[in-house]
């Protein structure tokens, strides 16, 4: 009976609803399906980054999120202001570092807040939590922006697209999964936003959009160091549009107010400070706001002289003692050195040849590799070629804000091909114009269905406008086929996207919610194996050594080890002091009796390297080895990479070289693996990582010993023993 | 036309005294040659041609360009059969996420392209005021 009634109700309901369905009108309609729409968007985008905390835990990933978590931990206890003037003495032992003048406060501050309102309302959650959960939440908020952008560019559908496609992309889920606690993942959304926001003030002039684009600027300065991209870009699109005759009074309001305010309110970041005056990055914004004077000043003395000839005169004057006086003070701005030149990554992202010969810590970097067409289909799929049949619809209504998209996609195209981890900043362009392609398609393939329908109706009920329908038959024969491809090419369509989401899907679930502090790999039997050797040495690290005892390592480890261990670091992943970490690299690469020197005038306590080949974890301290010998060399002539090589090859097994085969690192990372069976059927001492037996199986430390290895090898640490008594 | 090339020559007739010296002292022995040279005027590529060209960029960073002239791959791998021994060419580099060789990336790169060009040819053929050729080529 109870079922009899619920099903009653049920259908009661079903009915009403129905009714009420019929009594919305279209236009009401059209709007509660896009509502509805974008919610699920919005609800997908934050449970497809969920994959990583339901395979692992809620736990924060990689190397730099564990520094911001230990920030954000410090500013929700200590208040801002002490965050503000922290100076950490626990990391880059013994010279320090003033954290607050040293980051980008943007993400600590977000996540802070969260918490703080989160426990306001009586929600009694844990910071990391709010920290695990940070990324996806702002990458759900994207997808809103990416739906407006998509709306002001093209039409609400390509916002529609715009918004499901950047929902599930995995080059922007790579960066933005639970967990993923890093600047990019609140940066996008900022980047974004302030884009959206400033075609927005460029297409209705209006001083309120670019009052909000400029403090959409101001939060990206705060939370990422990719706001040079905004602060480049944003000229170079009022260039192009001032040289394609595009000049508006709507650009012009739009450009100043969002320049200048956003250049103060960025001058507020004590991290920037100065720069956007006195950097060579942010020349160009300048240069463009001083010309945008010069064209609204002609344009000015253009309204008052009638006469073309003398206004010609006057133009040719002006244009040349404008650019001669702009080069005159960015001339002597340099040579006084008020106007520092391009910083490294940034020339190295212009030329790529550059980081190859001169900052091997940039090249050392796997993240800062160049891109090969691989990465390009992991990340984007489908989108590869969508972006250029976007780019041509684009092309065909050209407006202002197809221009913006268009130099937004190019640009940072070329910039993800120099470096991999530059595809996050290319991903929203990409979703945005492809999904322009994905909408224009498929509008013209239902339309060509639903006029078909309509005339064949009109044709068979009504008749009366026979001449009309019989001249569209006409043409419709004169096109054989049209509709049925019509429909073969829509199926065509949904086969694709349906392919890309399940691409999506399998990337994020397979590939990018790897923590990569909790490794996982495949049994024998096909079954899954966790490696947490990481988390074990860190805690042993703070149970078991001295409050203040200095540890040394590669700089890798170093966020991880002060975050998780608790104690001091000789460098870590903030890579500010070259000389430093040279050092580091030169005792790692050096004999145990020079590298003993070097520890003890750092004041080391322990050492600790991570060795793959137990395990067969190839990203180990062995493989890295090769950088710190370059890093080492590039500040101490002493240390020369062909050393460590024979006839220019990398090997660790009989044939290495001498020097190879002594130094620091293969020493502590091989000690006593000479005894150890890893593989059935090989003989002892078998390296899996590298699928060789190591060269020298009989290492005797002297000035070092061994102090804890984690279960599977993964982790090492040595302590280093007190100077023999001078007697 | 008239009244304002006359206030030129009077312009020119009363202008400062080295002007005329100049006038005078090379020009006396020296006829200036007849010269049709311009200023180079700068006109705007239509659209199309811009989207050409634009095409021709992508195709050359998606299929990694900037990766070979850094990394330097080999345009073609090569892998010796361990029972035969003899030599048989790879296409595809295996084991690494973020690696490709040379003829590998061009040839993704053109697929890429080709994909791209073929719904930009759907949209050609649906467009209403287009050569019927063009749509019938298109189509099919």
């Amino acid at each position: 009976m109870v079922v009899g009634n619920a099903e009653s109700m049920k259908s009661d309901l079903l009915s009403s609803l129905s009714i009420r369905w019929i009594k919305l009108k279209t236009k009401q309609q059209e709007v509660l399906i896009r509502v509805s729409i974008l919610c699920l968007v919005y609800i997908l985008a934050f449970i497809s980054r969920l994959f990583s905390v339901l395979r692992y835990e809620s736990m924060i990933h990689e190397f730099d999120p564990y520094f911001n978590y230990r920030t954000t931990l410090f500013l929700t206890q200590k208040g801002f202001y002490e965050f503000w003037n922290w100076f950490d003495s626990e990391s880059w032992y013994p010279l320090g570092r003033i954290i607050g003048g040293t980051l980008y406060p943007g993400l600590m501050v977000t996540a802070a807040l969260l918490y703080w309102s989160l426990r306001f309302l009586r929600f009694a959650v844990h910071i990391r939590e709010v920290c695990v959960l940070t990324a996806p939440f702002f990458a759900s908020n994207t997808t809103l922006v990416a739906y407006f952008f998509g709306k002001e560019i093209w039409d609400s559908g390509a916002g529609l697209v715009a918004a499901a496609l950047i929902a599930i992309c995995p080059g922007y889920i790579s960066r933005s999964v639970a967990g993923s606690y890093d600047n990019e993942g609140v940066a996008i959304f900022a980047l974004l936003l302030t884009f959206y926001l400033f075609v927005r003030a460029v297409n209705t002039g209006s001083l309120a959009w670019a009052l909000a684009s400029a403090f959409g600027y101001f939060y990206m300065v705060s939370a990422w160091g990719g706001y040079v991209f905004i602060i480049n870009l944003i000229p170079l699109y009022v260039l192009v549009l001032l040289l394609t005759g595009r000049y508006s009074m709507r650009l012009y309001v739009a450009y100043n107010s969002m320049y200048v305010l956003g250049m103060l309110l960025a001058m507020q970041i004590r991290f920037v400070g100065f720069q956007h005056v006195q950097s060579g990055e942010h020349m160009a914004a300048m240069g463009v706001f001083f010309l945008m004077q010069v064209f609204y000043l002609l344009d000015w003395v253009k309204h008052l002289l009638s006469d073309t000839k003398l206004f010609q005169a006057f133009l040719r004057v002006t244009v040349t003692c404008a650019v001669g006086v702009g080069v005159i003070a960015l001339g002597v701005g340099t040579a006084s050195g008020y106007i520092s030149p391009w910083t490294g990554r940034f020339y190295s992202l212009l030329d790529p040849t550059y980081a190859k010969d001169h900052i091997p810590i940039i090249a050392s970097v796997s993240e800062h590799q160049p891109t090969a067409w691989s990465s390009f289909m992991f990340d984007f799929h489908i989108l590869l070629f969508l972006f250029p049949a976007g780019l041509y619809f684009c092309f065909k209504r050209l407006s202002d804000a197809t221009i913006f998209i268009v130099m937004y996609g190019l640009t940072s195209m070329y910039f993800a091909g120099v470096m991999v981890r530059l595809i996050l900043v290319a991903t929203p362009a990409v979703c945005l114009i492809s999904a322009i392609a994905v909408s224009a398609t498929i509008k013209n393939l239902t339309y060509l269905l639903r006029t078909k329908r309509k005339v064949s109706q009109t044709g068979s009920t009504e008749g009366i406008n026979g001449a009309k329908a019989s001249s569209k038959a006409l043409l419709d024969r004169s096109q054989p086929f049209q509709k049925n491809s019509a429909i073969a090419l829509l199926f065509g369509a949904f086969y694709l996207l349906s392919k890309y989401a399940t691409h999506c899907n399998w990337v994020t679930s397979e590939a990018y919610s790897s923590p990569s502090i909790v490794l996982a790999a495949r049994g024998a039997h096909g079954d899954r194996v966790i490696f947490d050797d990481y988390r074990e040495a860190y805690f042993w690290l703070r149970q078991n050594t001295p409050q203040d005892a200095k540890v040394m390592s590669w700089w890798d480890y170093g966020y991880q080890i002060t975050a998780m261990g608790n104690r001091t670091v000789i460098v870590d992943n903030n890579t500010w002091n070259n000389t430093h970490i040279a050092t580091v690299g030169r005792a790692m690469s050096s004999y145990e009796d020079e590298a003993y020197e070097i520890m003890r005038s750092l004041d080391v306590d322990y050492v600790l390297v991570v060795f793959g080949g137990v395990t067969g974890y190839s990203s180990d301290d062995i493989n890295k080895f090769l950088w710190m010998v370059r890093i080492g060399g590039g500040v101490f002539p002493v240390i020369k990479e062909p050393h460590y090589l024979v006839n220019g090859e990398y090997r660790v097994d009989k044939g290495a070289s001498p020097k190879m085969l002594n130094c620091l690192m293969y020493k502590l990372s091989y000690y006593r693996f000479g005894e150890l069976m890893t593989e059935y059927g090989k003989p002892p001492g078998y390296d899996r990582a590298r699928g060789v037996e190591i060269g020298n199986k009989d290492v005797k430390l002297e000035y070092l010993e061994e102090a804890f290895t984690t279960s599977n090898w993964i982790v090492r640490i040595y302590k280093v023993k007190p100077p023999n008594n001078r007697w | 036309m008239a009244p304002s090339s006359t206030a030129a020559t009077a312009q020119t007739s009363s202008m400062d005294p080295i002007f005329h010296i100049l006038k005078i002292v090379p020009y006396s022995f020296l006829t200036p040659p007849r010269l049709r040279l311009k200023l180079p005027s700068f006109s705007l590529p239509s659209p199309m041609t811009v989207f050409a060209l634009i095409l021709l960029t992508y195709f050359m960073v998606v299929s990694g360009i900037v990766y070979d002239v850094i990394v330097e791959p080999p345009g073609i791998g090569s892998t010796q059969d361990p029972v035969t021994g003899s030599v048989r060419p790879v296409v595809f580099l295996p084991g690494r996420v973020n690696g490709q060789y040379i003829i590998e990336g061009l040839s993704s790169g053109f697929m890429f392209v080709l994909g791209g060009v073929g719904i930009i040819l759907m949209d050609l053929a649906l467009e209403k005021n287009r050569a019927k050729t063009v749509k019938v080529f298109s189509i099919h």
